[in-house]
C-alpha cells in the first residue's frame, strides 16, 4: 500500500476511535465539547512514558487509557451535576485547562511539544479501530446501552424505571474518556510527535460535529461521520482543483488568491452541519432509518390492523 | 377506614404538598386494597397527578406517609420505587421516541435486571437474550404485535398508550398507577382499552386509575377517591359516586349540586 | 505602581470582553442560545473593517473607503451576517420527537457558521494578521505617572455607555419588556401577546451591533487585525459571562472586567503562558461552585424555549 493510503487510513481510524469517544456520552444526552482535553491526555501519557520513562507501546497505550478513563471520571461527577449549556461550557473549559497546564508543564516540552521514539505503522490503529468499533457495536446492544440510549430521550422517565442516570452517564462518560486516551496515545506513536497546538478547540469541535451529522442513535451514526469527513478533503484534494479553475474562469479571476485547500473542507463541513440541524437535525443514521432497512425479521406481525388497536 | 391492614397495598396517611405557598394536596388520606381497581377522580387541577408524582416519588410530601404494604417509602428515591413495586404510566404518553417497542418493554424489565451483569450481557446480539424474548411474550400476551421496523414515535397514539402499559407491566409491579389512560382514545378504543385493564387486573396486580371518562370508571373501577382543591371528598363504591352532595358541588358548582344529577355522570 | 499600571491595563482589556460577553449573554439569557458565531462576528468586523480601508468594496469596485465610513460600514456588515445566522439556527430547533439534546440544535449550526466564516476569511485573506495602516497613531497619554492609550479610555466609555443604553431600553421600551417577558418564560410571554417570532431578531440585531463594535473597537486598538482574533477574546467573553452569571448584562460586565484583570495579574505575577489556565480554571471552578454566576439567576441555560 501506498504512504498515502496507508496514511489516510491512520488518521481514518484515529477519528473513528475520537468520534466514539465523543459518542458515548453524546448517546446519554451529554454534549462533549472538550475532547481534544481528553485525547491531548492520551498522547501526552503515551509520548511521556515513550520518551521519558522508555516504556513500549505495549505499556503506554493502556497506561494513556487508563488516565483518560480515571481523569473523566474523576470529572464527571462535578461536571455532569451541569446541565444543556453549562456542560458544555464546564466540558470546553476542561480542556482549555488541560491544555494550558501542559504548555506549562516543561516536562512534557511546554510548547515545543516531544518526540515519541516507538513508532507504529499503520496495521496498529486500524486494529484499534475495528476493536473499539466492535466493542462500542457490543456495548449499544447491551442492557447498559439500552439504558444510555434512553437517558437521552427522557432522564426523568428514565429514572422512575428504575435506572441509575447518574450512573449511567458517569460510566458513558469514563469509556468515552478512555477511549480518546487510546486515540491520543495512538496518534503519539504514528505520527511520532505531540505538541498540544494539535489539541486545540477546533478539534473538539470537529469531532462533536462528526458525531452529531452521523447520527447519535446507534453505533453507526459516529463510524459514518468520522470517514465522510475523514475522507472528503482527499475527494476534495482531486475535485477542488477543476472546480476551482472553473470558478475562476466564470468571474474572470487571474487566480490572485491560492485559497488554502484545508479551509474548503471546513467551509463545508459548517455548510453540511447547517443544512443538516435545519432539516435532519438527529444525524445522518437514525433509528428510524435503521429499523426501516432491517431485512423484515417478522413480518407476519406487523399487520395494520392491529395499529388501530 | 384510615385503619392500616396487611390487604391495604398502598395507605396514604395525611398527606401534604405545597408548592410555595400553595397548597396542592391537603391531609389526603386513603387506602388501596391489594388486588383492587381504585379510580381516583376530581375536577382539573385537583391534585391528581400530583398524589400519583408522590406516590412514583417525583414529589415528596410535606407532611404525612405514604405507606406501601405497611411500609413507609417516603424517603426512598424515585429509582427505587418501581423495585418495591410500584409502576405507573403517565398523562402524555412518555415513551422513548427513538427506542423501538421492545426495546422500550426492555426498558421497564430494569427494575429487575440492575446488576452489572444484566447491564452487560447483551439484550439481542447473536440471538434473542431471555430478556428479549420475555418482553416479546409480554406484549403477546397482551395481543400487541412488536411491530417490527418501526420506533414508538410513529405508532398511533393507541398502541402507544397500550405499549406503555405494558412497559410498566414489564417491571411486575404489584401496584399500577394509570394516569388518564383513556385520555385522546375514542369509544371503541376505550372498551378495548378496558377489558385489557380487566385482564391485568386478573393478574394480581392492583390498579390505580385516573381518569375523566366516568364510563369507564364505571365498568373498571369498584371503588373511588374523589379529590377536589387538593382535599378527599369522597372515599367509597363508584356506584354511589354521583349522589354525594360533595362530588356533585364539586364538578358542577354549588347552584346546580341538587338539580342536575344526570349531568354529573356526564361532565365527570 | 506597576501592578497599579497592570491593573488598569485589565480594566482596558476587559472593556473589549466586555462587549462580545454582553452580545454572548444576551442570547443566553433570552434565547438559552449559545450563539458560537459570536466571536466571528467580532472577526468579521475587524476584518471586514480592514478590507474596506484597503480595498473598498470588493466587485463594486469603489476606492478605499476613509476609515470612519470604513467602521460603520463593517458593523453594518455584521449586523447583516448576524441576521443571516438567525435565519438559518435560531428557526430550527425542535428534533422531529424531542429528547435530551433538543436545546443543543441552534448551538451547533452556529458551530457550522463558526466554521464557514472563519475558513471563508481565510480563503480569502491568508491566516497572517492584517496591520490597519490608518491607525498607526501614538496615542498614549500620561495620567499621574500612569500610562493611559486613548482607543482604550475611548472603548471602556463606549462599552460601558453602549451597556448602560442597552440595560434601560430592556428596562423601559416596549420591546424590552417584551424580550424580559420570553426571558422569564417564553409560554406564558406568546399568550400575552408578545410575538416572539418578531423579537428574535432584534436580539440577533443587538448581537451584531455589540460584535461589530467590538470588532472594530480592537482594531482601533490594536491596529491589527486577522481571521483567529475572535477566537481567544470569544472564550475570554464566555469565562467573563459564566463567571457573571449567564443572562445577567451587568454580570457580563463585572466577569469581563474581572477576567482582563485576572489576566494581567496573571501575566505580572506568573508569566503569559500561564493565563489559559488561570482563566479557564477560573471558570470551570465558578461552574462547579457557583454555576449561576455572581449576578446571574439559576434557571438560565436549562432548556427553556
Amino acid at each position: 500500500m501506498s504512504g498515502y493510503w496507508t496514511g489516510i487510513l491512520t488518521i481514518l481510524s484515529i477519528n473513528v476511535i475520537m468520534a466514539y469517544a465523543i459518542f458515548l456520552p453524546v448517546a446519554t444526552g451529554q454534549l462533549n465539547l472538550g475532547g481534544a482535553g481528553f485525547q491531548a491526555l492520551g498522547a501526552y501519557t503515551a509520548a511521556f512514558l515513550s520518551a521519558v520513562a522508555g516504556q513500549s507501546a505495549w505499556a503506554t497505550i493502556p497506561a494513556a487509557m487508563a488516565v483518560g478513563g480515571v481523569v473523566s471520571m474523576a470529572i464527571a461527577f462535578p461536571l455532569l451535576r451541569t446541565r444543556g449549556v453549562y456542560l458544555v461550557l464546564a466540558t470546553f473549559a476542561f480542556a482549555e485547562v488541560v491544555a494550558g497546564a501542559i504548555l506549562n508543564t516543561s516536562e512534557l516540552g511546554g510548547a515545543m511539544g516531544l518526540s515519541v521514539p516507538e513508532y507504529l505503522d499503520y496495521p496498529v490503529p486500524i486494529i484499534a479501530a475495528i476493536l473499539v468499533t466492535l466493542f462500542v457495536f457490543y456495548l449499544m446492544a447491551t442492557r447498559f446501552g439500552l439504558t444510555m440510549r434512553a437517558c437521552h430521550d427522557d432522564d426523568v422517565v428514565t429514572d422512575l424505571l428504575g435506572v441509575s442516570i447518574r450512573g449511567v452517564r458517569v460510566a458513558a462518560f469514563a469509556i468515552g474518556g478512555a477511549l480518546a486516551g487510546l486515540a491520543g496515545a495512538l496518534y503519539a506513536h504514528t505520527f511520532s510527535f505531540v505538541e498540544i497546538q494539535s489539541f486545540n478547540a477546533s478539534l473538539s469541535i470537529y469531532v462533536l460535529l462528526y458525531v452529531l451529522l452521523g447520527g447519535t442513535q446507534s453505533a453507526l451514526g459516529p463510524l459514518f461521520g468520522a470517514a465522510f469527513f475523514t475522507l472528503l478533503p482527499e475527494v476534495l484534494r482531486a475535485v477542488l482543483p477543476q472546480v476551482k479553475g472553473a470558478l475562476a474562469g466564470l468571474f474572470g479571476i487571474q487566480g490572485a488568491l491560492s485559497p488554502p485547500d484545508e479551509s474548503w473542507r471546513f467551509v463545508i463541513l459548517g455548510v453540511l452541519t447547517v443544512l443538516m440541524m435545519m432539516y435532519r437535525s438527529e444525524g445522518l443514521i437514525t433509528r428510524t432509518l435503521i429499523e426501516r432497512l432491517k431485512p423484515g425479521r417478522h413480518p407476519a406481525s406487523a399487520t395494520v390492523e392491529e395499529a388501530s388497536a | 377506614m384510615t385503619q392500616t391492614t396487611d390487604r391495604n397495598i398502598l395507605s396514604l396517611r395525611n398527606v401534604s404538598k405545597r408548592f410555595g405557598g400553595l397548597s396542592v394536596i391537603t391531609d389526603v388520606s386513603f387506602d388501596v386494597p391489594a388486588g383492587a381497581r381504585m379510580a381516583l377522580i376530581g375536577p382539573n387541577g385537583a391534585g391528581k397527578t400530583t398524589i400519583f408524582n408522590l406516590i412514583s416519588g417525583f414529589y415528596q410530601p410535606n407532611e404525612g406517609e405514604i405507606l406501601l404494604e405497611s411500609r413507609a417509602i417516603q424517603g426512598i428515591p424515585s429509582r427505587k420505587r418501581i423495585g418495591l413495586g410500584v409502576a405507573r404510566s403517565f398523562q402524555n404518553i412518555r415513551l422513548m421516541p427513538h427506542l423501538s417497542v421492545v426495546e422500550n418493554v426492555m426498558l421497564g424489565q430494569q427494575a429487575r435486571a440492575g446488576g452489572i451483569l444484566d447491564m452487560l450481557k447483551p439484550l439481542s446480539l447473536f440471538g434473542r437474550s431471555a430478556w428479549h424474548r420475555e418482553a416479546e411474550q409480554l406484549l403477546a400476551d397482551m395481543d400487541l404485535p412488536t411491530y417490527p421496523g418501526e420506533v414508538v414515535a410513529t405508532l398511533p397514539y393507541g398502541v402507544r398508550k397500550k405499549i406503555e402499559v405494558v412497559r410498566a407491566l414489564a417491571a411486575r409491579p404489584k401496584l399500577l398507577l394509570l394516569d388518564e389512560p383513556a385520555a385522546g382514545l375514542n369509544a371503541a378504543e376505550t372498551d378495548n382499552l378496558t377489558a385489557f385493564l380487566k385482564r391485568i387486573s386478573e393478574t394480581g396486580v392492583t390498579l390505580l386509575v385516573v381518569e375523566h371518562d366516568m364510563g369507564l370508571v364505571r365498568r373498571l373501577c369498584d371503588d373511588a377517591v374523589v379529590l377536589n382543591f387538593g382535599r378527599k371528598i369522597y372515599d367509597g363504591p363508584t356506584a354511589t359516586v354521583q349522589d354525594n352532595p360533595l362530588v356533585l358541588e364539586a364538578y358542577l358548582g354549588p347552584r346546580h349540586a341538587s338539580k342536575d344529577r344526570q349531568g354529573a355522570a356526564h361532565v365527570a | 505602581m506597576l501592578l497599579l499600571q497592570q491593573l488598569l491595563n485589565g480594566v482596558m482589556l476587559g472593556s473589549v470582553y466586555v462587549t462580545v460577553a454582553v452580545a454572548f449573554t444576551l442570547t443566553i439569557g433570552v434565547l438559552n442560545f449559545l450563539n458560537f458565531t459570536i466571536p466571528t462576528l467580532f472577526m468579521l468586523s475587524g476584518m471586514g473593517a480592514w478590507a474596506l480601508t484597503k480595498w473598498g468594496l470588493p466587485l463594486v469596485h469603489t476606492p478605499p473607503f476613509p476609515w470612519p465610513m470604513a467602521l460603520l460600514f463593517a458593523i453594518v456588515v455584521t449586523i447583516c451576517a448576524s441576521l443571516v445566522v438567525e435565519r438559518f439556527t435560531f428557526r430550527y430547533m425542535k428534533t422531529k420527537y424531542g429528547d435530551a439534546t433538543e436545546h443543543a440544535i441552534p448551538l451547533v449550526s452556529s458551530l457550522g457558521f463558526l466554521l464557514i466564516i472563519e475558513n471563508l476569511m481565510r480563503i480569502g485573506y491568508g491566516t497572517e494578521a492584517q496591520r490597519i495602516a490608518a491607525f498607526d497613531w501614538d496615542n498614549t497619554i500620561t495620567v499621574g505617572g500612569l500610562f493611559l492609550r486613548v482607543p482604550q479610555l475611548v472603548s471602556l466609555l463606549l462599552a460601558l455607555l453602549l451597556v448602560a443604553g442597552l440595560n434601560w431600553v430592556l428596562k423601559h421600551s416596549r420591546i424590552g419588556r417584551g424580550l424580559r417577558a420570553i426571558a422569564e418564560n417564553p409560554d406564558a410571554a406568546n399568550i400575552l401577546g408578545v410575538d416572539s417570532r418578531r423579537l428574535v431578531p432584534v436580539i440577533f440585531t443587538l448581537t451584531g451591533v455589540l460584535c461589530g463594535l467590538a470588532g472594530i473597537l480592537f482594531a482601533i486598538n490594536y491596529g491589527e487585525v486577522s481571521p483567529t482574533m475572535g477566537e481567544d477574546i470569544g472564550s475570554k467573553a464566555i469565562a467573563g459571562m459564566v463567571i457573571g452569571g449567564l443572562g445577567s448584562i451587568w454580570g457580563a460586565v463585572l466577569g469581563g472586567l474581572i477576567i482582563g484583570i485576572a489576566e494581567m495579574l496573571t501575566i505580572h505575577f506568573f508569566g503569559a503562558d500561564t493565563v489559559q489556565v488561570a482563566v479557564w480554571g477560573l471558570l470551570l471552578i465558578a461552574l462547579f461552585v457557583r454555576p449561576q454566576g455572581l449576578l446571574g439567576h439559576h434557571s438560565i441555560g436549562k432548556g427553556k424555549l
